[in-house]
């Protein structure tokens, strides 16, 4: 017997709304409807209107977890767009708390797996062991999320010998605490059961969907930003890209804890080597016209944000990829013969930000093939006409 | 006078308000230990030490909006709490701590008790299936069916581990029992095997991790309980900390030999031996994480069922050599 | 594999103190440089607008209540403002800054418009930069 099952926009199972629509049969899943849009803030729009400082700010609440990467990856493309190069010690500065972030992330990722498993010991020790990366974070820029620490041309804030020392302390904690979580996830049996086989994606699919990020790493894709077009200062520090071969959920775990592992190394080697001088160079008012991508290895996957400028001080489009949107295909192909018990562990394995994904989309006429972008009150005024004629039924299925 | 004292016995002590009292304070225990085990500080401030943190969420919900779902069953969705919360409290009469003259076989104490208890735990895994049933929704529905897929799981291995000390003992009769491995202690030692293998399949019957699929909150919202709220929710808890109360101590009284030395020491021994079968109980809620409905049958068979028969083989020989 | 992997780590937590501060009966430090709550020391501000103009929250508002005697008004919008600290960085005088922040972050209120802040003052004068010492 086919039934649909809804999950979402309001489950326990979602940290954000969004909306799975799954046929099943008795427990596993034929098909999956995947609905978006119950996030959507019209950041894009408002981007145009704030200038290059104030968009800092806005492209940094575009998300709570990866607040940085999208702040760091437009700060880059604008010091483009204006033709300056931050000084090496702000870089060295920036992509030493991108690697914090990292680390945040990833644990933060490691709990809410353990949540969604039922572990909730697990969920509980790897939040605890988080607060270390938050307190240092707030040390060093005087937040725990949203840091701000960018500003066009450097960063705003100098790391002095104390702060150097109490991060170094914190890493070495959380190395061993580490290396103990990858030994549990590995080894606790009722966890691994739950994780092992669950979520197959082959390394075929993965290509051809498209997947980014620890997703299709996992799957035996060596595909890593930092490596294959290096930004900033990862030209300089040294670091392996880690992927596994178990193209499962639990291969994903271990290829985030495998990344949690280099991140320490990382930054060990920054704040050893951290030039002196200074840490930001005045940046121009506006930017000359043009247009740039900007690319950036986000704890989830890649981040592309394209800036156009006009030659006055707000750009005249960003639009932004969020590396979850590009993992939604991966996602419906690993959700279609698995199990209903399994599918917050599918969901929750592609490290959804939801918040990130949602951007305007355009409509694409099926039958003439021609583009529209439709304005909102225009929507509003055909669905107002549609449903004055429609009778009201119950439990109205929706159409496909 | 006799009526009195029938009235308070099933009121007072050891009835409905001792086993409201007694259950939030094992539910209180049980989220304590589970707190510190996983380095967090659990109920602090509702009552010294959060004593009253169960009691607070009992009143809570009793004073919220009761929702009945338009297509349930209504006569069975409102009757259903108020029957597991009987079906408990009346399998809570038949512990062998309140009655303990053997030579006396009186209504909450005779031969065969222990196959009622058993029985009587067994309804309230029905009922909750029913419960799911009769909600009419989609996550109920699948909370219902997954409670039934477990109860085939555990249900075998949970009666031939319990009754195995029972055939040791030779007798059907609880308070025999206790009164058995009090006068012989060193025969609890082949039970152990047993022991762990009851504890497996009771924390399954009370639904808590690892076996807590019917109701798991990320997977199907509520499972069974989605639809109930209000006085009928805080009746299923309640329901739910007794039948905690009642597995712990039918444990305690076949497996820890009983609960020896008369009212007060016997009361005593109670408190102690269910806090420690609770603390165990807790342990393995904190040491693992949930699995799915068809690992708990196939984990049940493959491993629980040998290892009971096993007991049951053990307990066979050893009664052998002792005649 | 091993069966209760986690278990040794479990019990060894049964003796340790918990992780959680019990706020709000205890209070929790928070570093030096903490982003809270921005405020205005009136006798250094020159009225540049720069902190109007780089707000991304438009939090800052700046009006003139008498030209001629260079009257100024300040109020800021706590409920507006993202506490980004960017009117700080925006401030450009020396060598003390007229915008500060302090440490506050336990700043809810029942009203919006209870967190507005107002600062009535004189414009200050710039003081010349002193010239360069000579080198040595």
């Amino acid at each position: 017997m086919k039934v649909q099952i809804p999950i979402g926009p309001q489950h326990p199972a979602l940290k954000e709304p969004i909306s799975l629509r799954m046929t099943v049969d008795g427990e596993v899943i034929t098909d999956a409807d995947l609905r978006l849009g119950y996030n959507h803030r019209g950041v894009e729009k408002l981007a145009e209107e704030k200038t290059f400082i104030q968009n800092i700010y806005l492209t940094e609440r575009i998300c709570g977890i990866c607040s940085h990467s999208h702040a760091t990856t437009f700060v880059q493309g604008t010091e483009r767009l204006m033709e300056i190069e931050a000084p090496k010690r702000g870089q060295y500065i920036r992509y030493l708390v991108s690697e914090l972030e990292r680390i945040h992330s990833h644990l933060l990722w490691l709990g809410v797996a353990g949540h969604e498993a039922g572990f909730d010991s697990f969920f509980m020790y790897t939040w605890r062991d988080r607060e270390i990366v938050m307190d240092l974070l707030e040390m060093i820029s005087g937040n725990r999320v949203h840091y701000a620490i960018n500003t066009v041309g450097g960063v705003r804030r100098d790391l002095d010998d104390t702060q150097i020392t109490k991060i170094l302390e914190g890493m070495v904690t959380l190395r061993k605490r580490s290396e103990y979580y990858l030994m549990i996830g590995a080894n606790e049996p009722t966890f691994t059961a739950r994780l092992a086989n669950v979520g197959y994606l082959s390394k075929e699919d993965a290509i051809a969907l498209c997947a980014v990020g620890p997703t299709s790493r996992a799957s035996d894709v060596t595909r890593d930003v930092r490596k294959d077009d290096p930004y900033g200062v990862y030209a300089e520090v040294p670091f392996e890209v880690c992927t596994s071969d178990l193209c499962d959920v639990l291969g994903r775990t271990v290829v985030r804890i495998k990344e949690l592992l280099q991140s320490y190394n990382m930054i060990e080697f920054l704040l050893k080597n951290l030039p002196p001088g200074p840490v930001n160079v005045r940046a121009p008012r506006r930017a000359k016209p043009g247009e740039v991508v900007s690319l950036y290895e986000a704890p989830r996957g890649e981040n592309i944000h394209y800036i156009k400028s006009n030659g006055t001080d707000k750009p005249e489009r960003l639009k932004v990829r969020a590396p979850t949107l590009a993992n939604y295909a991966a996602t419906i192909k690993m959700l279609k013969k698995g199990f209903i018990a399994d599918i917050p562990l599918i969901f929750a394995a592609i490290d959804p930000c939801i918040c990130c994904a949602e951007r305007t989309v355009e409509l694409v006429d099926t039958r003439s093939g021609e583009e529209r972008i439709v304005r909102f009150s225009d929507l509003r005024r055909a669905a107002e006409v549609r449903y004055k004629n429609v009778t009201r039924k119950g439990n109205a299925v929706w159409p496909l | 006078m006799a009526v009195i004292r029938t009235l308070l016995y099933l009121l007072v002590y050891p009835g409905l308000l001792f086993l409201f009292v007694y259950s939030t304070f094992c539910e209180w225990f049980d989220r304590k230990v589970y707190a510190r085990l996983q380095n967090r500080m659990g109920p602090t401030h509702t009552g010294k030490w959060g004593l009253l943190q169960p009691v607070a969420d009992f009143i809570k919900l009793m004073s919220k909006e009761d929702i009945v779902p338009d297509l349930a069953d209504k006569r069975l969705f409102n009757a259903l709490p108020v029957f597991g919360l009987a079906i408990v409290s009346a399998a809570a009469m038949l512990l062998p701590v309140w009655n303990f003259d053997l030579a006396v076989p009186g209504p909450t104490s005779f031969a065969g008790d222990i196959i009622v208890v058993l029985y009587m735990l067994s309804l309230p895994t029905l009922i909750f299936f029913l419960a799911g049933w009769a909600s009419t929704s989609f996550f109920s529905t699948i909370g219902a069916t997954r409670v039934l897929t477990m109860l085939f799981g555990y249900e075998v291995p949970l009666f031939l581990s319990v009754l195995s000390p029972a055939l040791l003992a030779g007798s059907w009769r609880l308070a025999e029992i206790a009164h058995f491995y009090q006068q012989k202690p060193l025969l609890i030692l082949p039970n152990l095997l047993g022991f762990v293998v009851a504890l497996i399949a009771v924390q399954a019957k009370l639904e808590r991790t690892p076996f807590d699929i019917p109701h798991a909150e990320t997977e199907v919202v509520g499972g069974t309980f989605t639809e109930y709220s209000g006085k009928k929710l805080a009746f299923f808890r309640l329901m739910t900390d007794i039948e905690m109360v009642v597995s712990a101590g039918l444990l305690a009284a076949v497996f820890l030999a009983g609960f020896p030395g008369g009212a007060l020491l016997g009361f005593a021994n109670f408190v102690v031996k269910t806090l420690f079968i609770i603390f165990l109980l807790s342990l393995m809620r904190a040491l693992t994480s949930r699995i799915r409905v068809d690992q708990v049958v196939s984990f049940a068979w493959k491993y629980l069922a040998p290892l009971a028969v096993l007991q049951l083989l053990i307990v066979i020989l050893i009664k052998g050599f002792l005649s | 594999m091993k069966i209760a992997a986690f278990l040794p780590e479990l019990l060894r937590h049964l003796f340790k103190k918990p992780a959680t501060v019990d706020y709000p009966f205890k209070k929790l430090e928070v570093p030096k440089g903490f982003r809270g709550t921005p405020f205005l020391h009136p006798e250094l501000c020159i009225v540049c607008k720069a902190c109007e103009r780089d707000c991304p929250a438009e939090a800052i508002e700046i009006t003139a209540v008498n030209e001629a005697e260079k009257l100024f008004r300040m109020v800021i919008h706590n409920d507006r403002c993202i506490h980004c600290a960017q009117c700080l960085d925006s401030c450009p005088t020396t060598p003390v800054k007229a915008m500060d922040m302090d440490d506050k972050f336990e700043i809810a209120a029942f009203d919006r418009h209870a967190l507005k802040a107002e600062w009535e003052y004189v414009r200050a004068v710039q003081k010349p930069k002193a010239p360069a010492a000579p080198a040595v």
